[in-house]
């Protein structure tokens, strides 16, 4: 298992919201391949986004370890680049200014002016060439999430975090950007891939992007089921969708989304 | 905009109606310098004129003329009163030519009075936000330490800043250096309570942001959490500039040799209510003069907000 690039083992999350605190993750491992693109499913409130957040090490566990390469994970770290669903630039910051922020931050020495040389590359390579000194406010949701995630790619860190990236976006625009991450996830063969961990509600999303998904239940949240996605790369969304066996691997996910929540509500009729 | 909106407009009719007032014979026996009050009136109109030219946005030219418009009329009323009508008392109330005539005579005494007030400002007021903002952040920024200095700035705020003036005299060797010292105070409480404010207000998504960027501490606090906190720091700032004119001018009345309000308070105790007010007029033309300013500097740094 030393293979991993991310190893999280039993990992616990204690929660506390008006004072009362309530186990949000329970007992939850898995592993990350190195180069592997892993979706996190689960519905509202099964600790998807909690468990992102001590990957990224602003959340502490109060019990269980996340490793990384094998070492053991403290804190906050360079190599790992991370993509919000909100507020991922800071909003004084021009385009090109926020990612040149995080090339200073990932490689310390670089000069100003190679920095922003980086940045207009990385605008090119998410569709924002000529982009670069508009501010946050004067981008759409679909373009300053294309700026987040040409910050987080211009860092070059190893690993990508993902945290519901385009669950504010329109449906049109969602698509566009999920085949964007797709093919700067993929390249041109000859860099090794990014380890990727995605977190989204959207099945389809998952299906799309992933190697395999983890997919989890909520009160406490613990892992269902990881599922590999058994469609070969590169895919194409609008083939995909057509197959029956696509249909049939949608169906299963959906099951194991909300096989718990039938149970708890015991039996009524419920609808999805 | 059609040319009619550009140039057919009430302000310009007041205008003529002000000059035709001037054709009135005089009914004051003192001195009404109705000259000033005609060159005036008339390089308002020809700026305005000029303005209306080159102005390009409708609502822009419109906040002009109104303003333009509302100092013609209160020159034409202002006039009718005291020298065309003599209806109030003319030692109290000079007529309007006489005012601008003496602002245009004491213009170097003016002038050096304004830099000796602005100058006073602004070194206590930049004083108090080089002090107030960095303290604020760090204080802000630390949870432990901030709720404390939350309270310990309400209560130093609290206290009227102008009654520090007895101590300070009593502290301090020179009136400016005393001024100075009240500026400071008036401005640093709303300034490192803005500060305070805006750092536990700053969103929660942005720190995280910042966070996983993996910044130094010394980045967190300038590069993301002020910025992030400006709007407050300068909700702060305007707070602390419009306290400061109210002490500094009332301060200058109560010791001091120079300075607008020493001005003004020099000339009312001689009954030369045509200095006392010019003076007042030239504090509201400089106060507003440096607010207009500010605020510029305020857009500026928060361009990035919608």
């Amino acid at each position: 298992m030393s293979t991993n690039k991310i190893e999280i083992k039993h990992l616990t999350v204690n929660y506390t919201e008006n004072k009362r605190s309530f186990n949000a993750l329970h007992d939850v491992s898995f592993g990350v391949k190195d180069g592997e693109f892993v979706s996190v499913i689960g519905a509202s409130g099964c600790g998807k986004s909690t468990l992102l957040s001590v990957l990224e090490g602003i959340y502490q566990a109060a019990g269980g370890t996340v490793e990384i390469d094998g070492k053991e994970l403290h804190g906050t770290g360079t190599e790992r680049g991370v993509v919000f669903q909100h507020y991922s630039l800071f909003p004084w910051m021009t385009t090109r200014n926020n990612i040149a922020f995080g090339i200073k931050q990932a490689q310390h020495g670089l000069k100003r002016s190679e920095r922003l040389r980086i940045a207009d590359e990385y605008l090119g390579k998410v569709g924002l060439t000529g982009f670069g000194s508009k501010y946050p406010s004067q981008l759409s949701g679909g373009m300053q999430q294309r700026a987040a995630i040409a910050r987080a790619l211009a860092m070059n860190t190893e690993i990508l975090l993902m945290d519901e990236p385009f669950s504010a976006i329109d449906a049109k625009n969602r698509v566009i950007l999920q085949e964007l991450l797709l093919s700067l996830w993929e390249g041109d063969g000859k860099e090794p891939r990014k380890t990727v961990v995605f977190v989204t509600h959207d099945i389809d999303e998952a299906i799309l992007l992933s190697d395999r998904i983890v997919v989890l239940t909520a009160h406490p949240g613990t892992v269902n089921e990881i599922v590999e996605v058994p469609f070969a790369r590169p895919r194409n969304r609008a083939e995909l969708v057509k197959t029956d066996a696509y249909g049939q691997f949608r169906n299963k996910l959906l099951s194991l989304l909300y096989c718990d929540v039938a149970e708890r509500i015991g039996g009524e009729e419920v609808v999805i | 905009m059609t040319w009619q909106k550009r140039w057919l407009r009430l302000t310009h009719v007041f205008f003529v109606i002000l000059l035709l007032v001037q054709l009135l014979p005089d009914r004051s026996a003192k001195e009404t310098a109705q000259g000033a009050l005609i060159i005036f009136a008339i390089a308002v109109e020809v700026l305005t004129l000029l303005a209306s030219a080159f102005i390009k946005r409708q609502e822009s030219l419109a906040l002009l003329l109104d303003i333009v418009g509302f100092i013609y009329v209160l020159l034409t009323v202002w006039s009718l009163a005291t020298a065309k009508f003599n209806i109030l008392n003319d030692v109290l109330f000079p007529a309007p030519g006489r005012v601008l005539a003496q602002f245009a005579e004491d213009r170097e005494k003016i002038l050096v009075n304004i830099a000796s007030s602005l100058g006073i400002t602004i070194e206590g007021f930049l004083l108090a936000a080089v002090v107030a903002v960095p303290l604020g952040l760090f204080l802000g920024w630390n949870a432990r330490l901030g709720g404390a200095a939350t309270y310990i700035s309400k209560f130093f705020s609290s206290i009227p800043p102008i009654v520090y003036i007895p101590y300070g005299i009593a502290l301090l060797p020179t009136f400016r250096s005393v001024s100075v010292f009240v500026i400071f105070l008036a401005t640093f409480w709303p300034v490192f309570a803005g500060t305070m404010s805006g750092v536990l207000n700053v969103d929660r998504r942005i720190v995280d942001s910042a966070k996983v960027l993996n910044v130094s501490k010394p980045e967190m606090l300038f590069s993301v959490i002020l910025p992030a906190s400006l709007a407050q720091i300068f909700l702060g700032c305007n707070q602390g500039l419009s306290v400061s004119f109210i002490l500094l001018t009332s301060a200058e009345m109560i010791g001091a040799r120079d300075g607008m309000g020493y001005y003004v308070k020099y000339y009312s105790d001689f009954g030369d209510y045509t200095r006392t007010i010019t003076g007042l007029l030239v504090i509201g033309i400089v106060v507003i003069a440096v607010t207009f300013l500010f605020n510029k500097l305020q857009q500026y740094l928060l361009r990035w907000k919608r």
